[in-house]
């Protein structure tokens, strides 16, 4: 008996102190999500004795990162943030730990989980590689004073015989931005216009809200439709005529400092910008006047990280304790008292959540009505070449119809090299 | 016999040293070419020969790239050029304080291009930055530098001039330093004007500083990467897409390595091509 307990006593002291020497890695995005992360982690490193570092790096920068550390014999990321759009590309790739061993191993439970997260950020093709972290799904965030102004209100009855307001079509909205770029002495919608991940993403948004898409579920390819050369078009068109200069060239930055210094009346974009545009200290002359909506049309884009282990990190285990702990419901429930983004419905639903951001309930809805991008081995890729063609056009260099025409073709050839057409 | 394998072992560890650091990479990269590795089956099957040099000059966007990268080496290594003999030139007069201009201009050299790069980006910025805050103050209209596809090759150029001309400066102004004094004289004597003893003296002295120069500067600006990076991804539309970043996006975004060891073959069949060529009029001439 007394043998016993000397070898429990011996492998738990053990553990504890490999523990203790158990620091894991991960590369993280510098959005306000992964700081309100890293100031809970203590909570984890105390109770138990795991290290964890945090490299914090700009989005552009790290896919190319991680395809260079899943190619190594060892991984400096025990742990990962994997972007919806890499969702595709890392599994098949084999780049990812399949989770469903250490979910049943830990009775960890999957059921508070929307359904769109666990489809696009943790099942590819019907295995669990992913656990979903935060959602950044797209929808209209706009200047609510502008709609309200009566010199305004009555130009545009007379100019449209229709009451100024909240845009319900693509058509609409396009035509209103134009509208008050015209007329209300600033731009109307601030555009990531920049090639690649910017601009492809912007678009899907006006492609989705038109009732477009990109291929059907044989992944033929739907984009060269009626649908999507009007995409094309009313994209070129708010660009060109209701952006601000230099918007082919902007990125998310951009267009950001462009709402928060009150330079434009809307945006497409992430809805986690609102709580952002909405902070008096750091945008004073717009808090207090930014409302969120769906995208006009119904549909914008769903976009959210998971949490993924790589295929080669030294400390799987401790990297699956740490997942287990940041999707605890506690602690999910700290992230959104602090604005995190979601991706349980028990967060959306929190009464204490709700009261603190009551727009949760229209983010529940631009989620849960929000269209993927097609996700599979060359997603990265077809950011470029379709953002190429969406450039194109924009600048005016490219037809609409060509451009889409052009898309088109650049998507097929990619579905053709992943074999699955 | 024994000084010859002498000579030999002394230069193995050299050779080992070059053969392991430029021979292999070229060699591993040329291998690869010619098969199917890719990111996502890392393996050299199937071997497919010259496909991937085939596709590469059918592909429209990989000609329009070639295309592009040939301007923009000839503007910015003929402006750097330039602007550098200028500079070098005033520089080789007997000014007050010439240390101060030489540390002055010496900072954008030691500036990473990355640097340079957000640095000029935000001073370019159409809405926010200074130089369009200047214009638009003395009632000029704003200018989409490196959004209109028309002029934004010529911007980034004219940004990366900014950086590279301190090199040719120092460069040439070397050269002019360690010129023989005498033909200048000769030619004084002989009532040349500055005018012709610049041109038909002092420039063809510097010829072969001035074939260093282009040759240094055409294997660093047919290279370019960094810049495109970061102020335009190779946009607007395809308007600054050049080589070395589409070369980049065929192997990290399109994950194909094959391919894109295929077209850094060709960049570097064109920086050979240039530099032998540069090496053969210079040398002919001299």
């Amino acid at each position: 008996m007394r043998f016993r307990w000397l070898i429990a006593a011996l492998v738990l002291g053990l553990s504890a102190a490999f523990a203790q020497n158990v620091t894991l890695r991960a590369l993280m995005e510098d959005v306000p999500e992964t700081h309100i992360i890293e100031a809970l982690l203590p909570q984890f490193e105390q109770s138990t004795g795991i290290n964890v570092e945090f490299e914090i790096v700009q989005y552009s920068a790290m896919h190319d990162k991680l395809v260079t550390q899943m190619l190594s014999p060892t991984n400096t990321y025990d742990f990962l943030q994997v972007d919806f759009l890499w969702a595709g590309e890392f599994p098949s790739a084999g780049w990812l730990e399949p989770l469903q061993p250490y979910v049943d191993r830990t009775n960890f439970d999957l059921s508070p989980y929307l359904p769109s997260m666990l489809d696009l950020v943790g099942y590819y093709q019907g295995k669990l590689y992913m656990i979903p972290m935060y959602n950044y799904a797209m929808g209209l965030i706009y200047r609510t004073d502008v709609l309200q102004d009566p010199a305004l209100q009555q130009k545009y009855q007379e100019q449209f015989g229709r009451a100024l307001g909240l845009p319900q079509t693509v058509q609409d909205y396009v035509d209103t931005s134009v509208f008050i770029a015209r007329n209300a002495g600033m731009s109307g919608v601030a555009m990531q216009g920049q090639r690649g991940d910017p601009n492809f993403l912007e678009f899907a948004n006006y492609l989705f809200g038109l009732g477009g898409g990109f291929a059907d579920e044989n992944w033929n390819v739907t984009l060269d439709s009626p649908e999507g050369r009007q995409a094309m078009a009313l994209y070129a068109r708010n660009i060109q005529n209701a952006a601000p200069t230099g918007a082919l060239n902007f990125n998310l930055d951009d267009t950001y400092r462009i709402m928060c210094q009150g330079q434009a009346w809307s945006f497409v974009s992430y809805w986690w910008m609102l709580p952002q545009l909405d902070n008096a200290q750091e945008c004073p002359n717009v808090a207090g006047k930014v409302a969120l909506a769906p995208m006009p049309g119904g549909h914008g884009v769903a976009g959210g990280w998971g949490w993924g282990i790589p295929h080669n990190s030294a400390h799987k285990d401790a990297a699956w304790q740490l997942i287990q702990w940041v999707e605890s419901p506690a602690i999910v429930k700290a992230r959104a008292l602090q604005g995190h983004a979601p991706t349980r419905e028990d967060a959306f639903t929190d009464p204490d959540v709700l009261a603190k951001y009551p727009y949760y309930a229209d983010v529940a809805r631009i989620v849960e009505s929000s269209m993927s991008v097609p996700l599979f081995q060359f997603t990265a890729q077809m950011e470029e070449d379709l953002g190429r063609e969406i450039s194109e056009a924009s600048a005016g260099t490219k037809s609409s119809d060509q451009a889409t025409q052009d898309a088109a073709r650049a998507l097929q050839q990619l579905f053709q090299r992943a074999g699955l057409e | 016999m024994r000084r010859r394998r002498a000579g030999w072992q002394f230069a193995l560890p050299g050779i080992l040293i070059l053969l392991g650091t430029i021979a292999f990479p070229l060699g591993y990269a040329l291998v690869v070419s010619f098969t199917g590795y890719s990111f996502l089956a890392p393996r050299f099957e199937p071997w497919v020969g010259l496909q991937h040099y085939v596709r590469g000059f059918q592909d429209p966007y990989f000609v329009n790239a070639i295309w592009r990268t040939g301007v923009y080496t000839a503007f910015t290594v003929g402006l750097s050029l330039v602007l550098g003999l200028a500079f070098a030139v005033l520089l080789h007069q007997p000014v007050p304080g010439r240390e101060i201009y030489y540390s002055v201009l010496s900072i954008p050299m030691l500036i990473s291009p990355v640097g340079v790069s957000l640095i000029w980006k935000m001073i370019l910025h159409p809405e926010l930055g200074i130089v369009n805050y200047a214009m638009t103050s003395i009632g000029l209209p704003r200018v989409d530098w490196l959004g209109n596809p028309r002029y934004a090759l010529f911007v980034v150029g004219t940004i990366d001039v900014w950086q590279q001309v301190s090199l040719v400066t120092l460069v040439l102004l070397a050269g002019l330093r360690s010129m023989p004094v005498e033909p200048l004289e000769a030619a004084t004597v002989d009532g040349a004007t500055r005018f012709q003893r610049f041109f038909l003296v002092t420039l063809p002295i510097l010829r072969p500083v001035i074939g260093i120069v282009l040759i240094l500067q055409s294997i660093i600006e047919l290279r370019t990467y960094d810049l495109i990076y970061v102020l335009t991804k190779g946009g607007p539309g395809s308007s600054t897409d050049l080589l070395a970043y589409f070369i980049y996006r065929t192997a990290f975004r399109g994950l194909d390595l094959a391919q894109a060891s295929a077209l850094a073959y060709v960049l570097l069949f064109m920086t050979m091509f240039l530099v032998v060529f540069y090496f053969r009029s210079v040398y002919r001439s001299t």
